[in-house]
């Protein structure tokens, strides 16, 4: 009966306009989401209970404004919910965001985590490699697919010449991409017991930061728009997607 | 287009968590699966089964009633966001939840023994069973008081003769809340669909919700058991009350009609060009968006306020009177001036507004029409009722 | 100064071209770096060793660089690797490996550099919609996206050391399974390729699918063309009544632009237009326009898109 762990995280809508305020990004007027990877991480997360038993915990971590996204994982079903965070914390990097994720995982005896192969606002793929390496256990990433074993899971994984077939034995962090699987929805009876429940806090204690962010910009103004005439300039442009771009 | 709904003045911030997660719940269904079907389901003129069995998986059907019957006892305000979604995708499918809640499941809820309430309420709660509401004929629609439908006790069971017109569901439900007088009392009978001497045809050749079913209920000495008549309400307060909540919904689902008119016509405003610039940039079509969002906002106000006082028990009828009539009112201005902002576009099925129009034409008068409304509050106003030439 | 340690990007035992630009980075960021060459045997070191501006390179030869495993691959590049700032490419592995390393010295991982300028490293995040600016105060791992630095030249003669280091594999690769050739959703693609009527004919959209197939991509239709042809089925559709969509790229082929079908496309990162007609409205909102026929764009299109991606 695994002790299924999955992160979740609270992201900006991926619809959202991102402004720049100062030499910041300003959040203050966008709707948040739970990172859309994400989504896939729990559903597997319920997949994996519903094949092999155990028990799921969302965890988040962040201020209690992330609470809603726990919400939105025990709506449909996890049977914890879990918020890591310390009031003292702020602009976290990768490496103190794993530490308290790794004490979190560790306090709950963690077996098995999921999460999305990235998150919708750094897009960084950090954590779940991350994670594994300080827990020492194996992980794989951006899995297409996935079935579930006596003592481990089966996960299809895109490789240049075709999709991996691997087996990972647990404890392991597995990352979702999406179209695996439809995540379920909520309903309202989900909802009724998000309000009941209660969110866990778990503090941890992290390192120094070894990165400091100067500043939040702009994203390069695109060229404005180049009209060629004739079949003979499609070279040109396959370049500009190249080069310019960096669409291809 | 990606929708934005209009929150002027942060209606949001005014619900609890719960209602929110289950106004998204219901707003990311509409967006997947109702809006890119709901055109072809018109055209077609038919109410997609699946639409009717999602809305009981999402626990949205009787969501007002109490756990123990297989509901979500969640409040007013939830079951207005609800409707004011499902209307967005379309005013049929919103007449569907409100047809199962507010008409069928509530007066069961509400006027029924123990027993009816157990044996009908989960099944309809999932969606298993689909219920609807005889109350209209032919001949009494503004003034149910004088209808013909008749019972007749039988000694072992009831005999009822009559028709009921302009019933939504009519065709498709396994159960009935049938209006008919029993010894000249207006008393409420349950009607399932295999008892004998019931049938409902299905009326064709409507322009306006295409995507609903809507239906004629026969009773030739139809016959049904003695505990199927609800036993704890008499005379046109039965009816009425029923009414009342689902006046209440629709108070919410205009908002949702207006809202999709209102950024259809938004959206297109600013990326169609004429004379070199985006047709929002011209005042007139800006004084027309204003005053969408004007009449939209007033009515986000309205039906929150009331929805608070439904929850809270504090309400009068004649305030449910005002927010459905005014609230309709507008999101059929609204779908008019939309149709105005996207020229001759505005009449292809590419975009929501025609549809929504032609549906609020409906919703304009069903549930007491727009003038009894009126009526009821100049009642209210004056002390004097004007339904009448008998004063 | 602190030492710079690229790892090599490789594909099949052969150093790909990628780690050229990893070493202008490195350099860029701050010294000659020592470059560790992950693989079975140490055949690819030499071409690493002929980069130029390369100090050393380590050939880190063991088994279990057969296949991917982040647990092994990170453990034995590990162990060859000095203190100091990690380098390696913002690929699905390198970003993988690169977080791995990262935990391992429990330092922080910057990912998809697309610029290092005096010490800052700038990455996009929110998908591009800004640009975040980060120094490193200490040794790191950071990820460089591909095509932001010019390579490294050829010339180079480093000393090449050979450590043998195997790891204990977490995972096992059972099968591989060739990728099905089925069509991606155009709601779910980063790139679409779309058809108009300008198609004349839905037998003319295997010339999308070939491109389509070339880059990944999914293909689209506009409205005129779902509606015309019966082949061109509704899913496919793009538009105020077909699917939003949000690509990374976005080709029109043969799509004059209505009002309609702007409404579903108009937000792509980048859109191309290939119509013969050039007063056609897409071009006003086409960030590369190409007036020709299909006829002809089409073919060098695909030919070129081959060349590069293979």
């Amino acid at each position: 009966m695994p002790e299924i762990a999955v992160l979740v995280k609270r992201v900006p809508d991926t619809n959202a306009k991102i402004a720049i305020s100062g030499d910041r990004v300003d959040l203050s007027s966008v709707k948040w989401v739970m990172s859309p990877y994400d989504e896939f991480a729990l559903e597997a997360a319920m997949m994996h209970k519903e094949s092999n038993g155990g028990t799921v915990t969302a965890i988040t971590l962040g201020t209690p404004d992330c609470d809603k996204v726990l919400k939105d994982a025990k709506a449909i079903g996890v049977d914890r919910i879990v918020r890591v965070w310390d009031d003292s914390w702020s602009d976290l990097d990768s490496n103190q965001v794993q530490s308290a994720l790794v004490s979190a995982l560790k306090e709950l005896s963690t077996e098995v985590v999921y999460c999305g192969k990235s998150a919708a606002d750094t897009g960084a793929s950090s954590t779940g490699p991350g994670v594994a390496e300080r827990m020492g256990w194996a992980s794989v990433s951006n899995i297409i697919g996935i079935e579930f074993e006596d003592a481990g899971v089966e996960v299809l994984i895109p490789r240049n010449i075709g999709n991996a077939r691997t087996g990972v034995s647990l404890p392991a962090v597995i990352s979702c991409d999406k179209g695996f699987c439809k995540p379920r929805k909520p309903n309202v009876k989900g909802i009724m017991m998000a309000k009941r429940a209660q969110v866990e806090v778990l503090g941890a204690d992290i390192p120094t930061s070894s990165i400091n962010i100067v500043s939040h910009t702009p994203p390069p103004q695109k060229a404005s728009g180049q009209k060629f005439e004739g079949a003979g300039n499609v070279p040109t442009v396959v370049a500009a997607l190249r080069n310019d771009a960096n669409v291809i | 287009m990606v929708y934005e709904a209009l929150d002027f003045y942060d209606i949001e911030s005014e619900c609890t968590e719960e209602e929110i997660m289950v106004r998204d719940m219901v707003r990311d269904w509409v967006d997947e699966e109702v809006i890119p079907n709901i055109e072809a389901a018109c055209r077609e003129g038919r109410f997609p089964e699946e639409w009717g069995k999602a809305l009981g998986e999402m626990g949205v059907l009787g969501m007002t009633i109490d756990e123990k019957y297989g509901c979500a006892g969640m409040s007013y305000v939830a079951y207005g966001l609800v409707c004011q979604e499902l209307e967005r995708g379309d005013s049929g499918l919103r007449s569907f939840a409100s047809v199962q809640g507010s008409l069928a499941m509530f007066p069961i809820s509400a006027f029924g023994s123990e027993e009816q309430k157990m044996h009908y309420l989960p099944k309809m709660a999932s969606g298993e069973w689909i219920g609807c509401f005889g109350l209209t004929e032919p001949d009494y629609g503004s003034n149910p008081g004088d209808m013909i439908t008749k019972a007749s006790d039988q000694g072992d069971h009831y005999l009822l003769n009559g028709a009921k017109m302009w019933i939504t569901n009519g065709t498709v439900a396994d159960v009935a809340v049938v209006w008919a007088k029993l010894d000249g009392v207006i008393r409420g009978f349950i009607v399932e669909k295999n008892d004998p001497g019931f049938s409902a045809p299905e009326m064709t050749g409507k322009h306006s919700l295409k995507a609903s079913v809507t239906s004629e209920l026969v009773f030739q000495d139809c016959k049904i058991p003695k505990d199927r008549m609800l036993p704890s309400v008499k005379g046109l307060k039965g009816p009425f009350s029923c009414l009342n909540n689902a006046r209440f919904g629709i108070s919410w689902g205009a908002i949702g009609s207006a809202q999709a008119c209102f950024h259809s016509a938004k959206e297109y405003a600013l990326s169609r060009i004429q004379f070199d610039h985006p047709i929002a940039s011209y005042q007139l079509v800006q004084n027309k968006l204003s005053w969408m969002l004007r009449e939209i906002t007033k009515g986000q106000l309205l039906a929150l306020n009331l929805g608070r006082k439904k929850d809270a028990g504090t309400w009068i009828p004649e305030q449910i009177s005002l927010a459905k009539m005014n609230n309709v009112d507008m999101a059929l201005e609204i779908a008019r001036m939309a149709r105005d902002i996207h020229g001759a576009n505005g009449i292809l099925d590419e975009y929501p507004i025609m549809r929504h129009m032609a549906n609020l034409e409906s919703v304009k008068t069903y549930e007491g029409t727009h003038d009894i409304h009126n009526l009821i509050i100049g009642r209210w106003i004056t002390g004097i009722q004007s339904f009448t030439r008998t004063l | 100064m602190t030492e710079i340690i690229v790892i090599a990007e490789t594909k099949d035992g052969i150093i790909s071209p990628v780690t050229s630009e990893l070493v202008s980075a490195a350099i860029v960021l701050g010294g000659n770096p020592t470059v560790i060459v992950p693989g079975v045997n140490d055949t690819a070191a030499t071409s690493g060793a002929a980069i130029s501006g390369v100090s050393k390179v380590i050939a880190c030869v063991g088994e279990q660089f057969s296949n991917y495993d982040a647990a092994a691959w990170a453990s034995a590049i590990d162990a060859c690797a000095p203190a100091g700032v990690i380098i390696c490419a913002a690929t699905q592995n390198g970003k993988d490996l690169g977080s791995r390393l990262a935990a391992r010295r429990a330092v922080s991982v910057v990912q998809d550099v697309v610029a290092i300028d005096g010490g800052v490293l700038t990455s996009p995040i929110y998908s591009g919609k800004a640009m975040q600016n980060v120094s490193l105060q200490g040794d790191a791992v950071v990820s460089i996206r591909a095509n932001t630095f010019s390579p490294s030249s050829d010339g180079g003669n480093a000393e090449i050391s050979v450590m043998n280091q195997s790891a204990d594999l977490k995972t096992a690769v059972r099968e591989m399974i060739a990728k099905a050739s089925e069509r991606l959703d155009v709601a779910e693609a980063d790139i679409i390729i779309s058809g108009g009527r300008g198609m004349q004919d839905p037998a003319n959209f295997a010339h999308l699918e070939r491109v389509a197939d070339t880059l990944g991509a999914a293909v689209g239709a506009s409205r005129a063309a779902v509606d015309a042809w019966e082949d061109i089925s509704h899913g496919m559709q793009v538009g105020q009544t077909g699917k939003t969509v949000n690509p990374s790229l976005y080709i029109a082929v043969g799509i004059s632009g209505a009002i309609q079908h702007l409404a579903g496309m108009r937000t792509s990162k980048y859109i191309v237009a290939i119509n013969k007609d050039a007063e056609a409205p897409i071009f006003q909102h086409a960030d590369y326009g190409i007036v020709a026929t299909w006829q002809d764009a089409l073919p060098i299109l695909e030919s070129e898109l081959k060349a590069l991606l293979g």
